[in-house]
């Protein structure tokens, strides 16, 4: 589901079966070196968790993608959001991420991190069987963590 | 020759009634137009979809058959690619929808190791049988949708989505 009045109705009523928040993080830079690299993997990224939407659907929730620069301080960006989540009663929180420095915070928080591919060059079949091996990489993670 | 010359009151009267003729259509015609355009309208999701699926090439266990279509969502449009299980039953196709029926995550053939002859529902462990009903005491409520399909030229169609007809 999606973070939108209607989704949120249904996790509402179905919070015992709805357990999951994911979050997309993508990174702004504005940079000449960087602007390109980080359009092109927020694409990656948002591709990717609307996949991971439509494959489990009855589970989870994508938010919409939190943009952040390499100035603010990261942790206290995870911290709040995990926050706020809790709050609303999701179990686990998993954020989706292309950037290494948020991989060191996986002790606390459920990082997924994934290299970016420009997705940009492919067309709608080989982005299709991109972003299904990606997922197969994910899915373990998600049912580890749903089995615990 | 002829008597009836036209006068040049009548000539006034022919062309002022020609020309006003030919603007009153220039209004109306949109006008009317814009009355009948939703009968005119082509119909949304009633169309099949062709895919690259070889009917030939079907056997009894389900493969997924991915077709793209093209949705408007306000402004913004998109390619939407949706899959179907298909096999074949005899010498009929059947394809189902992998949109589990208790909260909408996309089932697979066989995936759960434990029940390779079922569609399993990765989310809540929700199950079908073949035919796309509901295995008692899993989470779905009912059985799973069936697409309307169509041959062409020894490829698949896929049409629009309608309520199991298999399951009773």
């Amino acid at each position: 589901m999606f973070w939108n009045g209607k989704d949120l109705e249904q996790f509402m009523a179905h919070k015992e079966f709805i357990d999951t928040a994911i979050v997309p993080l993508p990174k702004l830079d504005g940079s000449m070196e960087g602007i390109k690299q980080s359009a092109s993997s927020s694409d990656f990224l948002l591709s990717l968790t609307n996949f991971i939407e439509q494959q489990f659907k009855g589970r989870v929730v994508v938010t919409p993608p939190v943009l952040y620069t390499a100035a603010m301080d990261q942790q206290l960006l995870l911290q709040n959001i995990a926050e706020q989540l809790e709050i609303a009663g999701f179990k686990h929180t998993f954020f989706v991420s292309s950037d290494h420095a948020f991989s060191s915070f996986n002790q606390q928080y459920n990082v997924i991190w994934l290299p970016s591919i420009p997705l940009e060059s492919m067309d709608q079949k080989m982005k299709q069987s991109v972003l299904g091996d990606q997922l197969r990489q994910i899915i373990p993670i998600f049912s580890q963590k749903w089995g615990s | 020759m002829s008597n009836n010359r036209v006068s040049r009151r009548q000539f006034l009267n022919y062309t002022l009634t020609g020309v006003g003729g030919f603007m009153a259509a220039g209004m109306l015609m949109p006008m009317v137009r814009f009355a009948v355009d939703p009968v005119l309208a082509k119909k949304g999701g009633g169309d099949f979809v062709l895919t690259e699926q070889k009917i030939s090439e079907l056997t009894e266990k389900p493969v997924k058959v991915d077709f793209t279509y093209e949705q408007v969502d306000a402004w913004y449009k998109s390619d939407v690619t949706d899959n179907a299980w298909v096999y074949k039953d005899g010498d009929k196709i059947i394809a189902l929808s992998p949109v589990c029926k208790h909260l909408g995550c996309t089932v697979n053939w066989g995936g759960d190791k434990k029940e390779p002859n079922q569609f399993y529902c990765p989310c809540h462990s929700g199950r079908y049988e073949k035919n796309g009903k509901n295995v008692p005491k899993t989470p779905p409520l009912g059985p799973l949708d069936e697409f309307q399909v169509k041959e062409k030229d020894g490829y698949l169609m896929i049409g629009k989505v309608v309520p199991n007809t298999m399951v009773k």
